[in-house]
């Protein structure tokens, strides 16, 4: 598998950026209100975020979204607790100090992992990198409209575990019609604003749509396009797009989905991105 | 009958005074545009002009008559009966041979925007651009559905141009529709958003 990348390198630092935020908040509302209140707030913006991930867990089924919300969920017990109202100077209760201190080495030792084996990681760019990975011609020929990449033979049931596959390893995010299916990818730091739906309508992102009678067809936003480094042949890469789906589904549907899983990790991303 | 007559026909006859003249058409033998402008309250100007009007159409014949040595014309009715024709078959576009065969694609960088249906395979509306400058404004052409499911399947720019018969065909479109595929493909190409490719 060739290592050379075919889009941008990514400087996007929404996804850290929404953690981290929490500790100038948290320092600010200690240093005016004190300690307690400090601790409160972060406890909310804590709350906040494991009703993120919850939210995501039920929307995905991936689980390592739960292993979020559980960490959340400890260290908000920990928070007020440590805010005094329940115990005065709990860091000096043995008790205390060891639940915490293990409480954090744990998850903070679980969050590691899940960084490490990218399965916490969003595959949009696994995603645009294998489909620009045999585009050697460029010449733009943009344009926002759809693209009928093929027919293919499936299922209504094979078509809904794909896509709750493709949800469950955060290849795509799907959005369910009667008539269609339609994955969109997301990149890491994109999932904020596309779960919560703040990012617009789903049909200007990227995505592939499988209908009912087996037609597949593709569309790439502009701001994915601008994402490669070379203006690649839009055709073809809409084309190559349709079939990294296309390859996926067949091999879901041979029982091999984690030769798909392995396909992306090989691309070795970055963690982050 | 064409268009442009019967426009002429209907223009005549949607005047407020055009019964009362025909009125007067009908119950004289021949009647002068002053004569006509006095019984009903009109402009001489009015009466003449709409009288010669008739006789353009051949609806009236006027004949030149002296009056102390002064001439001037008189109309009589020449038909009874007056019919608006139009065959609407002579407006429908015939979608040539040449027309269906010619090879297409979608004009690279044309600036157009396209909107997908949700629930199917087709574009619902293309919106473009139109004029320069202060007049520039924003168009947005609404499709049918087989225009739209034509449009799903053009060629993308700088693909392989295909005639607008065989992307009919792929989108699944049938051949009696294709007078509406030909007047909307005609309509790209002049806003630049199709582009005619010459086979090779």
């Amino acid at each position: 598998m060739s290592l050379v990348r075919k889009l941008k390198p990514d400087h996007n630092i929404t996804g850290p950026l929404v953690p981290l935020s929490m500790v100038p908040i948290f320092g600010l509302t200690t240093f005016i209100f004190g300690i307690p209140t400090g601790m409160y707030t972060l406890a909310v913006m804590v709350s906040l975020f494991a009703i993120f991930y919850l939210y995501v867990f039920i929307r995905t089924g991936n689980i390592t979204r739960l292993v979020i919300f559980a960490e959340c969920v400890f260290l908000d017990y920990m928070l007020f607790m440590a805010s005094g109202d329940f115990l005065a100077n709990p860091f000096d209760r043995k008790e205390f100090a060891l639940a915490y201190y293990s409480g954090m080495a744990f998850f903070g030792l679980v969050l590691v992992y899940l960084l490490l084996t990218r399965k916490f990681k969003w595959r949009g760019r696994e995603i645009f990198e294998l489909a620009a990975a045999s585009i050697e011609e460029t010449g733009n020929g943009y344009t926002s409209r759809p693209k009928p990449v093929g027919k293919m033979d499936y299922s209504l049931q094979q078509l809904h575990a794909f896509a709750r596959f493709c949800a469950r390893h955060l290849i795509a995010l799907p959005y369910i019609t009667s008539k269609n299916i339609t994955l969109v990818p997301i990149k890491m730091g994109e999932e904020y604003g596309r779960v919560l739906g703040l990012s617009g309508d789903y049909r200007d992102a990227s995505w592939v749509n499988f209908d009912v009678d087996g037609e597949v067809s593709i569309h790439i936003s502009q701001k994915d396009y601008l994402d490669y480094r070379e203006p690649l042949a839009f055709d073809q890469l809409c084309a190559s797009f349709g079939q990294v789906y296309i390859d996926f589904f067949e091999a879901h549907k041979k029982g091999e989905g984690i030769r798909v899983v392995d396909r992306m990790d090989d691309l070795k991303l970055g963690f982050f991105s | 009958m064409d268009f442009s007559t019967a426009a002429k026909y209907a223009s005549l006859l949607s005047k407020d005074y055009a019964e009362d003249i025909f009125k007067l058409l009908v119950n004289y033998q021949a009647i002068s545009a002053s004569e006509v402008a006095t019984r009903l309250n009109l402009h001489i100007k009015t009466a003449q002009d709409y009288l010669e009007a008739l006789n353009q159409l051949d609806i009236v014949s006027k004949d030149e008559v002296l009056e102390k040595k002064r001439p001037y014309y008189r109309y009589a009715l020449k038909q009874t009966r007056l019919m608006i024709d139009i065959d609407l078959k002579q407006v429908k576009r015939e979608a040539s041979t040449n027309s269906l065969a010619s090879h297409i694609r979608e004009r690279a960088n044309a600036g157009a925007r396209f909107s997908a249906a949700r629930s199917d395979d087709y574009i619902t509306s293309v919106t473009i651009w139109t004029g320069n400058g202060r007049e520039r404004e924003e168009r947005k052409i609404k499709l049918t559905t087989p225009q739209g499911k034509f449009l799903y399947h053009l060629p993308f720019p700088k693909a392989e141009p295909l005639t607008v018969d065989e992307i009919m065909h792929k989108a699944g479109v049938d051949e009696h529709l294709a007078p509406e595929i030909v007047d909307l493909v005609q309509l790209l190409e002049k806003y630049m958003v199709i582009e005619s490719v010459e086979e090779e």
